[in-house]
C-alpha cells in the first residue's frame, strides 16, 4: 500500500504473509532469503538472536537450553500483541520450526520439554499443516500455563483446533477431558475478552454449554445470550433448546426476567415460566411479565407462589387474561385519532377509478353486501362502532337491524358474527350488543351470534366463561348451521387455553355418526385450535378416529381437510418426537387422504422452525408432477412457509424457491404459492413479494388470481398500505364483472385497512423472537381454506375468515405508568438493527424519528426510548410497557 | 311489555320482602331483597301467601303463572332450611359492577333473576347469568352450582327489542331471472328503496339504469344522442302511444320507420340488462339520411351527433304531429321548441322589424369573451345579418337581438364548437373551457311578457327553497303585493301538490298530449319558472368532430348519473359532470340538455 519502502515498517510484507501463512510455510525459505535484504537492523538483530536461541536449545547444556528457551518465549510473548500480522519471531522461526520438532521428539521429559512445547504449540499457529492440528497437540503436552499470554489470534485458533479434535475423538468414542480443561481456559479468556460469540461457538461445538454460566458477568451477559438466542433458530434440535435452556439460566442469573421469560415463552416450559414469578419479588414488574404473557396469547393461571397476594393476583390475572386490552386498543385509536367509524366505500375508495368500474351493470348484491360485512368488520375490528351493524336501531332510516337483513341466508351468520368482532376483546360490550340476536328465530343469525360470541372473547379469559356458558347448550342443538356457529365460537374464544370440559364436550362430536360432515370438520378444527400445540393424545385419537370412519365420498369434500389440520394443529411447532406415533397412524388412512395428512402434520410440526431439511423434503414433495385428483401438494407449498418464516434468511430463501416451484410446479401446486408468499410476509409487505403477488393477480387461472389477492391483503394486513391499496382498487374495476374475484379483491382490501391500520397479523412478537400458537393457528387455518376457495369460502362458509381473529393484534407500542395508566413519553421508533455479535454498545435502530407514545410499529421496526426520566420494565418495547421514573434522572 | 312485569316483581318484592329491621337502610337496592330474618318471618309470610294468589291471578300476565304459582312449594324450602345461608356475589352487567347482591340460597335462582331485574331492567326470561359450566338456569339449586361467597357473576342481557325480519323479505339481485334485474326493480317501490340505498354506498344492488348501446363502428354519435333523448320519459311516452295516433298523411315512408324503430330501441333498451345492439335502428337511420352512410376506408364515418341530433328530432316532430294537424299537438315541439322573438334592427338606415322563430335548440357561441354558459347563450342570440334593406336599396348590416318568448319543457343547449377553417379546409374544434351549471336560470333572456308571466312562479319557488332551508320568507308578507295569498296559503300542500305534479309528469303511462297542455300552457296549475335542471350531457373527445369520440351522460330519475359509453353504463358523480366544460383534451360537453322545473300556484 505505501509505495515509498519504510524500514521500520515491513507490515505490508507481514500481512501478504499471513494471508498466504499455510501455503507459504511449505517453501518458506525461497521467501525469507528475497526478505533477507529488506530487514532493517533490528529486524535482523531478531533474527540473528532467534537463530541463536534455536542453535543453544539444541545445546546438550540443559541450563543454556532453558535459558534459550525463555528467551524464545519472552521474544513471542512480546509481539503476539499485533492481529494483523503474523509476529516477526514467528516468522523469523519459521525455517527452524522442523528443527525444534525433532528436538522435542527427541527430549525426555522434563519441565523443558513442556516448555519447548508451548513454544512449538504456538509456532504451530502458521506452520502447522491444516487439519494437523499440531498445536493443540504441543499444547496439551506443554505446560499449560496462562493461555491468553500468547494472543487472541493463538487462542482462535486452538479453539477451532479443540473443535476438530472434539469431533474426532467422540467417534471414536475417547475420552476428552484434557481437552474440557483447555476448553475452560478458552472460555474463560474469550468471555474476558470480549470474544463471548466465539465462547459459545467453542462450547457448542464442545457441546458443554453448562459451562458459560461460570464465566457471565454483568458486563458480557447480554451480547452471550443475545447470541445464544438469536444463533438457536439455526440449530438443529434438540441443541437449539438447550441454546436457550442456557440462556434462560444466564438471564435468571442477572435478574433479567423480561428476557428469561421470553426464552421461557419461546421453549414453552410454564415451569420456566413459573420460575420467572417465584424468582421476582418487584410486583410491578410482574405485572410487565403479565403483559408479555397476554401478548403471546396463551393461557397462564397464576397461583399463590407465582403471586402471594390474592389482590394483586386479582390484578395480574386480569392482566394475563386481556381485558385491558380493548381499553389499550381504544386509547392508541384515540390518541391516533381514528376513531371515526369507516364504512366500506371509505375503503374500496371507488371515486379514485375513472369511469366504469365501480359498480358495473353485472353486480351480484348478496355476494357484495357480505364482502361489505367482512370489509366492515376488519376495518372497524375492536373500535367497537361502525356504520352498518352498531347504529342505533332507532335511527330513522333503520339501517341497523336491516344490515343483517340485506345478507342471504348464511350471509346472515357472518353478518351477526361481524359485530362480535367490531367489538373486538370488549366482552362487556360484545356480550350486551349481540345478545339481541340471541332471541332471533332465524338460525343463521342464532349461529352468526354465537360464533359472534366466540369472536368477541378471542383472546379473553374470564373467571366467569362467558363463551363457555353461552355457547355450550347449543353445540348438540338440532340445526348444524347452529351448531357449527356454536363450535366455531369456542374454538376461536378457547383456542390455546387446553380446557378439559371442551374437549369431552367436542370430542363426542367427531365420533357421531349422526354428525354431518361440516360439523364434524369444525369440531376437529375447534379441538386443534384449542389444544394447538399441547400434542394431547386424546383428542388427537378422536380426530384419527373420526378420519377413519370418513367413507369415501366423504374424504373427496372440500371440508374434510379441516380433520388432518385440526390433527396438524395439535402438534404446532413440536417436531418430530411428539408427531411420529400420529404420522405413523396417519399411514394407515385411506389413500384419498393419507399424504395430506401427511404433509398438514409435517408442515404444522415443524412450523416455525426454520428445518432447512423439512423444508427440502416438501420442497421435493412439490417437484412430483402427479397425475391428477390428489390435492397434498398444496399444505406441502404451505408448509414450505410455515416452516420458514421464522428468520430472515430462512424466509428469503423460501421466497426465491417458491418463485422456482410457481415456474415449473403443476397448476394445483401454482394456486398454493401466492397463498405461501402471504403466510411469509404476513402483515409485511415486501415489494419484491407485492411485485410477484400483483403479477399472479391477473393469471389466467382464476383460482391462482383469487389466491394471490387474498395474500395481498395478508401481507399488506393492517398497514394501510397505500400500494397495495391501489392495486387491489384497480383489481377492482378490472374484475368487475366477476363476482368471485371481486369478493376475494374487496376482502383484500378489507385486510389492508384491518382496524384501520392499527393492527397486524404477524404471529412473530417480541422482536419477531416468539411465534404464537394460537395466531399462526388462525392464519394456517385461513389459507387452508383458501387451498379450495370456491367451496369454502366462497361458497357457504364464507365465515371461516374469522378465524383470522386469532392472529389479530395491535401493533402498538403503549406506555403506561405504575398504576397502568397511560402516559406519553418521547419514543424513538426506527428499524430494527441485527446487533447480534457485535461487539460495544452498538445503535439497535437506524433511520429513527421521534414520536410521543402510544406510536405504532411496522414490521421491521424497533423502539427505544428518547428521554431518561423513565425506565422501561421491558427491554422489548413492544406492546403495553410499564415505565418507572428514573430515580437518577435530574431536569435540565 | 316491562310494566306488567314490574308488577309481577313488585308482588314478589312485596312477599320476600315483608318486613325489614327497622333502620336498615332503604337507599341501597340491593338490600330491599335481602329476607327478613327466620324469627320474624312466619306470621307475615303465611299471611302473604294467603293474599296472594288472588292478587297475583289477576295481575300477572299467562306466561308467568306457573312460576308464581310453584312459589308456594318455594315457601316450603324456605322454612325447611333450619341454617340460613346467605351468599353476598357481586354481578357485573355491561359495563357496570352491582357490589354485595345476597343470594339466599334457599330460594331458586328465579328469584335471584327478579332481584336482577329490579337492578338492571333486564326481564329474567332475557337474563344469562353465566356461572362455572353453564348458565344459571332458573330452577337450579344453589348448592349444585357452587356459587362462592364474594364471586362475581357475569350477566348478559339487555332489555332491547329484538332483531326481527323485515317484513317484506328482501329480494335479491341473484333472485331474479337474469333478464328482469334491470327493469323490475325499477317497479318495485321496496326494491327501489334498497336501490337508493346501496346505491348511496356504490354497492348497488343491481345497476337500476337502463342498458347501454353497441358500438357498431362508429356510431357512438348515433349512441349517445340515443341515449340523451331515451331520457325525456314524455317523448318515450309520445312515441308509444305513436302506433296508436297511426301513420298521418304527410309523414313519408322512412320517417314513419324511423320513429317505429326509434321506438322499438327505446323499448328495447329499458327491457334488457346487457347492451342493446341497435342495428335496426341505424339501418333506418341511414336511409333516411343517406349522409350518415358516408364510407372512409370502407368504414362508415363518423359524424356529428349535433346533426344526428337536429335530424332524428326533426323526423320525430314530423311524425309525432298528431293528426288533428294542429300547432299546438306537436309533440316534439311542446317539449323542445324554444320560440324566439327577434328585432332587427338596421343602425344605418334606422329600420327595425321583428320575427318570430321557433328552434329546437339555442346555441352557445364560444368567443374569446365566453366562460360561461350564460354569456356564450346571449351571444348566440345577437347576430349580425346581411340583407337588402328596402330603405337604402342596398345590403346593409342589420343587428338581430333575440329574446324568448315560451319556453320548452326540456332546453337542449348546443355548444358551437366546430367550425369550418378555411384555411386548412377542415372542421376544427374550439377546445375552450365553457363552465355550465347543474342549474340554469334562464330569466334575463326572456322577452318582458315572458318574463311578467315568470314572476310569480320565481318567487314562489323562491319562497319554498327559502322554507327548505329553514328561513322564514319575510319578503313576500313585506311585498303585501297579488303573491299575497300564495305566500299564505299552507306551504306543504303546495309543496307536495308540486312534487307530486312533478312526479305525474314523469310517469310513462301518461298521455302526452295531458304533456302539452301542461307544458304551454298554466291552466292546470303548473308553471314554468324560468330554472332550468341539467339532465343530459353528450360530450365530444378529441380535435375535430368527424373523429374522436361522443359519450352520453344521462341523470336518472334517482338523482345518479350514469355515464353510456356506449355499450357500458357506469355511475358518475355530480361533481364529475361539471368537470366536463372542456379546456382539456378530455370530454367536452357538446349539446347538453335542461329539464325545466315548475312550480305549482
Amino acid at each position: 500500500m505505501a509505495p515509498v519502502p519504510d524500514p521500520n515498517n515491513v507490515g505490508g510484507g507481514a500481512k501478504r504473509d499471513e494471508a498466504t501463512t499455510k501455503v507459504a510455510s511449505k517453501d518458506p525459505k525461497k521467501k525469507d532469503d528475497k526478505k533477507e535484504d529488506d530487514l532493517s537492523e533490528e529486524d535482523l538483530e531478531l533474527k540473528q538472536n532467534l537463530e541463536l536461541y534455536v542453535e543453544r536449545v539444541q545445546d546438550p547444556n540443559p541450563e543454556l537450553q532453558k535459558a534459550a528457551l525463555e528467551s524464545m518465549r519472552q521474544e513471542i510473548r512480546a509481539s503476539t500483541s499485533s492481529m494483523t500480522s503474523v509476529p516477526k519471531p514467528l516468522k523469523f522461526l519459521r525455517p527452524h520450526y522442523g528443527t525444534l520438532k525433532e528436538l522435542h521428539k527427541n527430549m525426555a521429559d522434563s519441565d523443558l520439554k513442556k516448555l519447548l512445547a508451548d513454544i512449538l504449540s504456538v509456532l504451530a499457529l502458521t506452520m502447522s499443516a491444516e487439519g494437523e492440528r499440531e498445536s493443540l497437540g504441543y499444547r496439551l503436552t506443554g505446560s499449560g500455563g496462562d493461555i491468553g499470554s500468547w494472543g487472541h489470534e493463538y487462542v482462535r485458533n486452538l479453539a477451532g483446533e479443540i473443535a476438530e479434535e472434539y469431533t474426532m475423538r467422540q467417534s471414536e468414542e475417547a475420552s476428552v477431558e484434557d481437552l474440557m480443561d483447555l476448553v475452560k481456559q478458552i472460555v474463560a479468556f474469550h468471555m474476558k475478552h470480549n470474544a463471548e460469540t466465539e465462547a459459545v461457538d467453542l462450547l457448542m461445538d464442545v457441546e458443554d454449554l453448562d459451562l458459560l454460566l461460570a464465566h457471565v458477568d454483568r458486563t458480557n451477559f447480554r451480547r452471550t445470550c443475545n447470541y445464544l438466542t438469536s444463533s438457536a433458530k439455526f440449530l438443529p434440535g434438540p441443541d437449539d433448546m438447550l441454546v436457550l435452556d442456557i440462556a434462560y439460566m444466564i438471564y435468571m442469573k442477572f435478574e433479567e426476567y423480561p428476557n428469561a421469560l421470553q426464552v421461557a415463552l419461546f421453549l414453552d416450559n410454564m415451569q420456566y415460566v413459573k420460575q420467572v414469578f417465584t424468582s421476582c419479588s418487584d410486583l410491578l414488574r410482574k405485572k410487565q411479565f403479565c403483559y408479555m404473557i397476554s401478548r403471546h396469547g396463551i393461557t397462564v393461571e397464576l397461583d399463590s407462589e407465582m403471586v402471594a397476594d390474592k389482590d394483586d393476583r386479582d390484578m395480574l390475572q386480569d392482566i394475563v387474561n386481556n381485558t385491558k386490552l380493548s381499553e389499550g386498543y381504544l386509547t392508541l385509536a384515540r390518541d391516533i385519532e381514528v376513531m371515526e367509524a369507516k364504512t366500506p366505500e371509505d375503503i374500496y375508495k371507488a371515486h379514485l377509478l375513472d369511469g366504469r368500474a365501480s359498480s358495473g351493470p353485472s353486480v351480484d348484491s348478496a355476494r357484495q353486501n357480505l364482502a361489505a360485512t367482512f370489509v366492515n368488520a376488519f376495518v372497524n375490528a375492536g373500535f367497537g362502532q361502525d356504520k352498518l351493524m352498531t347504529v342505533p336501531s332507532d335511527a330513522a332510516s333503520g339501517t341497523a337491524g336491516n344490515w343483517l337483513f340485506k345478507n342471504k341466508e348464511h350471509g346472515k351468520t357472518s353478518a351477526a358474527a361481524s359485530l362480535g368482532m367490531i367489538l373486538l376483546w370488549d366482552v362487556d360490550a360484545g356480550l350486551t350488543q349481540l345478545d339481541k340476536y340471541f332471541h332471533s328465530t332465524d338460525n343463521p343469525v342464532l349461529a352468526g351470534a354465537l360464533l359472534g360470541v366466540g369472536i368477541n372473547n378471542c383472546g379473553i379469559k374470564s373467571d366467569c366463561d362467558p363463551a363457555l356458558a353461552l355457547l355450550g347448550e347449543y353445540i348438540d342443538n338440532e340445526d348444524s348451521s347452529v351448531r357449527i356457529g356454536a363450535i366455531m365460537g369456542l374454538g376461536i374464544a378457547y383456542a390455546g387455553s387446553q380446557n378439559d370440559q371442551l374437549r369431552s364436550s367436542l370430542s363426542p362430536i367427531l365420533n357421531d355418526a349422526k354428525a354431518p360432515l361440516d360439523v364434524i370438520a369444525f369440531a376437529a378444527l375447534s379441538l386443534g385450535m384449542i389444544y394447538v400445540g399441547s400434542c394431547n393424545e386424546e383428542v388427537a385419537q378422536s380426530i384419527i378416529f373420526a378420519l377413519m370412519d370418513r367413507s369415501e365420498a366423504q374424504l373427496g369434500d372440500a371440508l374434510t381437510r379441516f380433520l388432518p389440520l385440526g390433527l396438524g394443529l395439535l402438534y404446532l411447532g413440536k417436531q418430530q418426537e411428539s408427531v411420529e406415533a400420529t404420522a405413523e397412524v396417519s399411514k394407515t388412512f385411506n389413500e384419498k387422504i393419507r399424504k395430506y395428512c401427511d404433509m398438514t402434520l409435517l408442515s404444522c410440526a415443524y412450523a416455525g422452525t426454520g428445518n432447512v431439511l423439512k423444508v427440502q423434503d416438501l420442497l421435493a414433495q412439490c417437484g412430483e408432477h402427479l397425475e391428477k385428483g390428489d390435492i397434498h401438494q398444496g399444505p406441502a407449498v404451505l408448509g414450505i412457509a410455515m416452516v420458514a418464516m421464522s428468520e430472515e434468511l430462512g424466509l428469503d430463501m423460501a421466497i426465491r424457491s417458491l418463485e422456482r416451484v410457481l415456474q415449473y410446479g403443476e397448476q394445483n401446486i401454482r394456486r398454493a404459492v401466492p397463498l405461501a408468499l402471504g403466510l411469509l410476509c404476513i402483515s409485511n409487505p415486501k415489494v419484491n413479494v407485492m411485485d410477484t403477488l400483483s403479477r399472479l393477480s391477473h393469471d389466467t387461472d382464476s383460482e391462482v388470481a383469487m389466491a394471490a389477492i387474498i395474500s395481498l391483503g395478508l401481507i399488506g394486513a393492517g398497514t394501510n398500505n397505500a400500494r397495495i391499496a391501489g392495486m387491489l382498487r384497480n383489481l377492482s374495476s378490472y374484475y368487475y364483472k366477476d363476482a368471485s374475484l371481486l369478493f376475494c379483491v374487496r376482502i383484500a382490501q378489507g385486510f389492508v385497512h384491518m382496524g384501520k391500520g392499527l393492527l397486524t397479523l404477524s404471529p412473530f412478537h417480541s422482536e419477531r423472537l416468539l411465534l404464537s400458537p394460537t395466531a399462526l393457528a388462525g392464519i394456517v387455518t385461513l389459507l387452508h381454506a383458501c387451498l379450495d376457495m370456491k367451496s369454502i369460502i366462497l361458497g357457504k362458509y364464507h365465515y371461516v375468515l374469522y378465524f383470522i381473529v386469532l392472529a389479530m393484534q395491535p401493533r402498538m407500542m403503549l406506555t403506561v405508568d405504575e398504576n397502568l395508566k397511560p402516559i406519553s413519553v418521547p419514543v424513538r421508533v426506527g428499524q430494527a438493527v441485527d446487533v447480534v455479535g457485535q461487539a460495544g454498545r452498538p445503535k439497535t435502530i437506524t433511520g429513527f424519528q421521534t414520536h410521543s407514545t402510544p406510536v405504532l410499529l411496522a414490521a421491521g421496526e424497533r423502539a427505544e426510548l428518547a428521554t431518561d426520566k423513565y425506565i422501561p420494565l421491558s427491554p422489548i418495547l413492544e406492546g403495553f410497557i410499564i415505565l418507572k421514573e428514573n430515580p437518577d434522572y435530574r431536569e435540565e | 311489555m316491562g310494566k306488567k312485569y314490574e308488577n309481577v316483581f313488585e308482588l314478589l318484592i312485596e312477599t320476600t320482602v315483608y318486613k325489614k329491621k327497622p333502620g336498615r337502610n332503604r337507599h341501597d337496592p340491593t338490600q330491599r331483597f335481602v329476607n327478613p330474618a327466620p324469627s320474624k318471618r312466619k306470621e307475615p309470610l303465611t299471611y302473604d301467601i294467603s293474599r296472594r294468589p288472588s292478587n297475583s291471578v289477576e295481575e300477572e300476565p299467562k306466561r308467568n303463572k306457573n312460576k308464581l304459582v310453584s312459589l308456594p312449594s318455594l315457601q316450603a324450602i324456605k322454612q325447611e332450611a333450619s341454617q340460613f345461608k346467605m351468599l353476598t356475589v357481586s354481578v357485573k352487567w355491561q359495563k357496570k359492577v352491582f357490589e354485595g347482591i345476597e343470594i339466599d340460597v334457599s330460594l331458586p335462582p328465579y328469584v335471584f333473576k327478579a332481584q336482577l331485574y329490579d337492578l338492571t331492567g333486564v326481564p329474567p326470561e332475557r337474563q344469562k347469568i353465566m356461572v362455572k359450566g353453564g348458565l344459571l338456569k332458573d330452577d337450579a339449586d344453589w348448592s349444585s352450582i357452587g356459587v362462592k361467597d364474594g364471586q362475581k357473576l357475569m350477566m348478559m342481557g339487555t332489555a332491547d327489542e329484538i332483531v326481527k325480519a323485515p317484513e317484506k323479505a328482501i329480494v335479491f339481485a341473484e333472485d331474479l331471472p337474469e333478464e328482469e334485474q334491470a327493469t323490475n326493480l325499477n317497479k318495485l317501490p321496496r326494491l327501489v328503496a334498497v336501490l337508493q340505498y346501496t346505491s348511496r354506498h356504490t354497492l348497488s344492488v343491481c345497476s337500476g339504469y337502463s342498458a347501454g348501446l353497441v358500438n357498431l363502428g362508429n356510431t357512438c354519435y348515433m349512441n349517445s344522442t340515443v341515449q340523451c333523448l331515451k331520457s325525456v320519459p314524455e317523448l318515450k311516452s309520445a312515441l308509444s302511444n305513436y302506433s296508436l295516433a297511426g301513420r298521418s298523411n304527410d309523414v313519408d315512408q322512412t320517417s314513419h320507420m324511423l320513429t317505429v324503430a326509434t321506438r322499438e330501441l327505446f323499448g328495447d333498451l329499458d327491457r334488457s340488462v346487457n347492451a342493446v345492439s341497435p342495428t335496426q335502428f341505424w339501418m333506418v337511420l341511414r336511409k333516411k339520411f343517406p349522409q350518415f352512410s358516408q364510407l372512409q376506408n370502407g368504414m362508415h364515418m363518423q359524424q356529428d351527433a349535433e346533426e344526428c341530433w337536429t335530424q332524428l328530432l326533426y323526423t320525430l316532430s314530423q311524425s309525432l304531429k298528431a293528426p288533428t294537424s294542429s300547432e299546438d299537438s306537436d309533440a316534439v315541439k311542446a317539449l323542445f321548441g324554444v320560440n324566439l322573438r327577434s328585432r332587427v334592427h338596421c343602425q344605418e338606415s334606422g329600420e327595425e322589424s321583428s320575427e318570430t322563430e321557433s328552434v329546437y335548440s339555442l346555441k352557445c357561441h364560444i368567443s374569446h369573451e365566453v366562460n360561461h354558459l350564460h354569456e356564450g347563450l346571449k351571444h348566440g342570440l345577437k347576430g349580425e345579418l346581411e340583407k337588402t334593406s328596402p330603405a337604402l336599396g342596398r345590403t346593409a348590416v342589420y343587428l338581430k337581438e333575440s329574446l324568448i318568448d315560451s319556453l320548452p319543457r326540456y332546453l337542449t343547449v348546443q355548444f358551437v364548437r366546430f367550425f369550418w377553417k378555411r384555411e386548412t379546409n377542415q372542421k376544427a374544434k374550439i377546445l375552450r373551457k365553457v363552465d355550465y351549471p347543474l342549474e340554469l336560470d334562464i330569466y334575463d333572456l326572456c322577452s318582458e311578457e315572458l318574463r311578467k308571466k315568470l314572476e310569480a312562479p320565481r318567487q314562489k319557488l323562491r319562497d319554498e327553497e327559502g322554507k327548505k332551508l329553514g328561513l322564514q320568507t319575510k319578503s313576500s308578507s313585506k311585498d303585501g303585493d297579488v303573491k299575497m295569498t300564495d305566500a299564505e296559503a299552507p306551504s306543504n300542500e303546495s309543496g307536495e301538490s308540486s312534487t307530486a305534479a312533478q312526479q305525474e309528469g314523469t310517469v310513462s303511462k301518461t298521455p302526452f298530449t295531458w304533456m302539452i297542455v301542461c307544458a304551454s300552457s298554466s291552466e292546470k296549475g303548473t308553471h314554468m319558472t324560468g330554472i332550468y335542471d341539467l339532465v343530459s350531457v353528450l360530450t365530444h373527445k378529441g380535435r375535430s368532430a368527424d373523429s374522436g369520440h361522443y359519450v352520453a351522460w344521462v341523470k336518472q330519475e334517482s338523482g345518479k348519473w350514469i355515464q353510456y359509453d356506449d355499450s357500458y353504463p357506469s355511475v358518475q358523480r355530480e361533481e364529475d359532470i361539471t368537470k366536463l366544460s372542456g379546456g382539456g383534451d378530455w370530454h367536452m360537453a357538446y349539446i347538453i340538455m335542461y329539464k325545466a322545473r315548475f312550480v305549482s300556484m
